[in-house]
């Protein structure tokens, strides 16, 4: 009878384990509930268009639709948003989007191509008094046009192979028309979108609150009941916000310690994710001063460098631990293992390359090194602790750098005005990290670029990325760039950044991508039971 | 009286003109501006020159400056504190989101610290040298010694390590739910108070210890009045006044020093407000929060003045 017994509680129990996969896969999206988010701090403004910060993008993302869009489940696939579909004529001068139709704003008057055309000649050609920070990024598109009230048209000055891309940004928010003509900065202090969350309340210095929009046009969506995002300005509370569980999660990422200490004590209550983010922290060299108008002085820069050793130092205390060129090393656009190590600073043998270091100093007039100051942002992560290791680095060739650290104000400034020799500087993707948005750093007069070099190579190569279609050729343009770059170290390359998202347990559907401006919208999220 | 109170608050004027013009003009020194902070570059991000000037040109920032000064100062005498650069928001509308939550704390904490301060001042001093002298010395000094953030820090990880609770992160008005308030607020209030009732302990001890030696005070032993009734009706009025010095300086500090203590427990107060505007270089908040403190600052040592009056019946004001 015992054995009976035990037979059948073993085929049960077989059968449980066999059932709970296929169960736990196909579970069900669960309404309700209210989404708690810790932010960093105020956006400026509400409005997306005039505003730079992912303070901006994170809290009103899901109060708005785009026209098209980064898949939230498919990264870095573009679908469409309020756009059903598209095509793209041959030239690649025209493009033509059919628009989604019964989409209503929050007010309930009806969206229509005159809202896309209205929004977009906004971000395009901003009236007076209007600032349009991302435009740059623009400027291949002629004009936007409505033919009727589902159709918008895209024309171009010339083709550009990113331009879908750069549409797809979050930042690129589809207002109503009637709202922009009533006033132009109306949206600075109101959020009146398509999106699935309507803007229920903000205070300002504490939260900012979403609630669901029962008539958003995608059926059966959102599945949360709100939104509620807590300004905290302190990465520390932050973290503790998550460990407390006031908060479901963190959206830009904490700092490694920090997200550890999240996990040791929520243990399988939280998850973290590792995304690579498309940004870099490396040294603007500014080649007007002295010894820095060197090519050799600026390779011996790069030369003392441990890039390998630095990932491993600093990587677990800031998150910079992927060693790259100019482009991010898991992308397509990335440079061989082998062509990477013949730039200078890049070979796995450093002795050698400390002693090329000195070589080139020594025949730069500088056998003894010389002095130099290092300007940094007064920011621990990343910033002070990798100057630290580069400083500590330098003084084994014998550049001895004074870390002249500066609040961000004054640094910024700094920046704008050339006031520096070397400057920490940091640049990256919002999206996709394509070349367009992350080579025009390294192009003659280009306002990023604040070490004001100029390289006629570059120069010449940017403008035909720009422009090339097929993807094979400027995949090669943009790997002959970056050499054209870091063959003269004009710039010096540090690492690029792994950002640690952690959020709770119970957050489903949901998949942090490499940026924290992307996949804010939360229209299919939601969460299961606590 | 009326007439001293009057003369007082009408000398505050020039006071607070001129702290606003040494503030407004610091903020010219200072490099950076708050259009390259709106444009991002706090993040590293891009600054596309020409949008900048566009935003310096739309704020403002590219009048004479006597014009921006003079102009935000006409605001003033309007009740007009103009608009903050950073937010768009009127600043009094900012100050007035925050000004509540600082206030219940300053307030709070200097209650419960005065409370505790003054009795437990006052018994240390008439059982000095004894054990309770000792352990109300080494508590006054662990207040002294110990900075008031770091005690918070130690406070929310231990409720946050041991309890996995935090307090609130949204400020609710006492009169609106005071339990959900006191939640929130009971943390800083204790951390802040602790501090500020170690050095009024302090101060109180010996000025009871000074006040028990003079003549009256040992003539009143002498005809045999009760320990209470010395201690009292004759010495403890007459050691407040450095007392109630020390507790009008402390809380005119906090009405907008507690930068570090807001951080900790997440507190959108005027303390983090301020630093915020000055990182931010938003001139129209810091002038307007700089006029405030010191309306604060002088406001408090009038009281102070005042409750001098009240407790030393020779002093009188004209």
């Amino acid at each position: 009878m015992l054995k009976v017994g035990a037979a059948l509680l073993s085929f049960v129990m077989l059968i449980g384990l066999w059932a709970a996969p296929s169960v736990l896969a196909g579970e069900q999206p669960r309404r309700g509930g209210i989404f708690e988010v810790a932010l960093a701090g105020d956006p400026p403004s509400l409005d997306m268009h005039q505003e730079q910060t992912f303070m901006v993008a994170i809290p009103l993302g899901p109060v708005y639709n785009n026209l098209v869009m980064f898949d939230p489940h498919n990264y870095p696939q573009i679908v469409g948003d309020l756009a059903k579909s598209w095509t793209v004529s041959d030239d690649y001068l025209t493009y033509t989007f059919k628009l989604h139709e019964g989409v209503k704003f929050h007010d309930g008057s009806e969206f229509t191509s005159a809202d896309v055309k209205a929004s977009w000649d906004k971000i395009l050609f901003p009236p007076e008094g209007v600032i349009s920070t991302r435009r740059a990024n623009y400027e291949a598109i002629k004009s936007v046009e409505a033919p009727d009230r589902s159709t918008v048209v895209f024309r171009m000055h010339h083709p550009s192979p990113s331009i879908l891309g750069n549409m797809a940004h979050p930042a690129n928010f589809i207002y109503a028309k009637k709202y922009l003509d009533s006033d132009v900065h109306y949206y600075k202090a109101h959020s009146i979108g398509t999106g699935p969350f309507k803007l229920k309340n903000y205070v300002r210095g504490s939260n900012i609150e979403l609630e669901r929009n029962p008539d958003y046009w995608k059926k059966d969506l959102p599945y949360l009941d709100g939104i509620k995002y807590y300004i905290i300005k302190d990465t520390s509370a932050r973290a503790k916000a998550i460990r407390s569980g006031r908060v479901d999660v963190e959206f830009r990422g904490l700092p490694p310690t920090e997200a550890e200490g999240v996990l040791k004590q929520l243990g399988d209550r939280a998850v973290a994710a590792y995304p690579k983010a498309i940004s870099n922290w490396g040294v603007s060299i500014n080649v007007d001063k002295k010894p820095f108008d060197d090519e050799r002085v600026r390779k011996a820069l790069s030369l003392a460098l441990d890039r390998y050793d630095m990932a491993k130092t600093v990587g677990p205390l800031t998150g910079l631990e992927t060693v790259g060129a100019l482009m991010h090393p898991d992308s397509r656009w990335a440079l061989s293992s082998e062509e990477l190590q013949a730039l200078p600073g890049y070979g796995k043998d450093h002795q050698a390359n400390l002693r090329e270091a000195k070589r080139l100093l020594a025949e730069a007039g500088y056998p003894d090194g010389f002095k130099t100051v290092l300007t940094n942002r007064n920011v621990k992560l990343p910033y002070i602790d990798l100057a630290v290791y580069l400083i500590s680095s330098w003084k084994k060739v014998g550049v001895e750098a004074e870390h002249k650290v500066e609040e961000s104000a004054t640094w910024s400034q700094t920046r704008v005005n050339r006031d520096f020799e070397l400057l920490v500087d940091p640049y990256g993707s919002a999206t996709v990290g394509d070349p367009d948005e992350l080579l025009d750093k390294f192009v003659t007069g280009f306002s990023e670029n604040f070490g004001r070099f100029s390289e006629p190579v570059a120069d010449g190569l940017f403008k035909q990325i720009q422009r090339e279609m097929n993807e094979q050729k400027r995949i090669q343009m943009v790997k002959d760039m970056q050499k054209s770059v870091l063959e003269k170290m004009w710039w010096i390359p540090g690492l690029w950044w792994t950002r640690v998202e952690v959020r709770s347990a119970r957050i489903r559907n949901y998949e942090p991508q490499p940026s924290h401006w992307m996949n804010r919208r939360l229209e299919d999220v939601w969460l299961a039971e606590k | 009286m009326w007439q001293y109170i009057v003369k007082r608050m009408l000398l505050m004027i020039p006071t607070l003109i001129g702290a606003a013009l040494v503030v407004f003009l610091l903020m010219q020194v200072v490099p950076g501006d708050v259009a390259l902070l709106i444009l991002g570059s706090d993040q590293g991000g891009d600054v596309n020159l020409a949008e900048l000037d566009r935003l310096r040109a739309n704020l403002g920032l590219d009048r004479p400056l006597y014009e921006q000064f003079f102009s935000w100062l006409w605001g003033i005498a309007r009740f007009d504190f103009g608009t903050s650069l950073w937010s768009g928001a009127p600043v009094i509308e900012e100050l007035w989101i925050r000004l509540p939550l600082t206030l219940e704390v300053a307030l709070f904490a200097t209650i419960i610290s005065t409370l505790i301060a003054i009795p437990l001042g006052t018994l240390a001093a008439i059982r000095q040298d004894t054990w309770i002298d000792y352990l109300v010395r080494v508590v006054s000094i662990g207040g002294l010694g110990i900075p008031a953030f770091w005690t918070g820090i130690l406070i929310i990880l231990f409720l946050v390590i041991y309890f996995e609770w935090s307090p609130p992160l949204v400020f609710v008005p006492l009169w609106e739910d005071p339990w959900e308030n006191f939640k929130q607020l009971i943390w800083p209030i204790v951390t802040v108070g602790y501090r500020n009732a170690a050095v009024a302990m302090r101060m109180t001890r010996s000025t009871v210890l000074e006040v028990m030696r003079e003549d009256y005070v040992r003539t009143a032993w002498a005809k045999g009045l009760h320990e209470r009734m010395v201690v009292i009706k004759h010495t403890l009025k007459n050691s407040m006044l450095p007392v109630v010095t020390i507790i009008g300086a402390e809380f005119a500090f906090l009405m907008g020093g507690l930068v570090v203590t807001e951080t900790v427990f997440t507190l959108n107060g005027l303390g983090s407000f301020v630093v915020d505007a000055i990182l931010h270089r938003d001139i129209p908040v810091i002038q307007t929060l700089i006029l405030l403190t010191a309306f604060v600052i002088v406001f408090a040592n009038l009281i102070v003045d005042l409750v001098y009056a009240w407790l030393d019946p020779r002093i009188s004001y004209r």
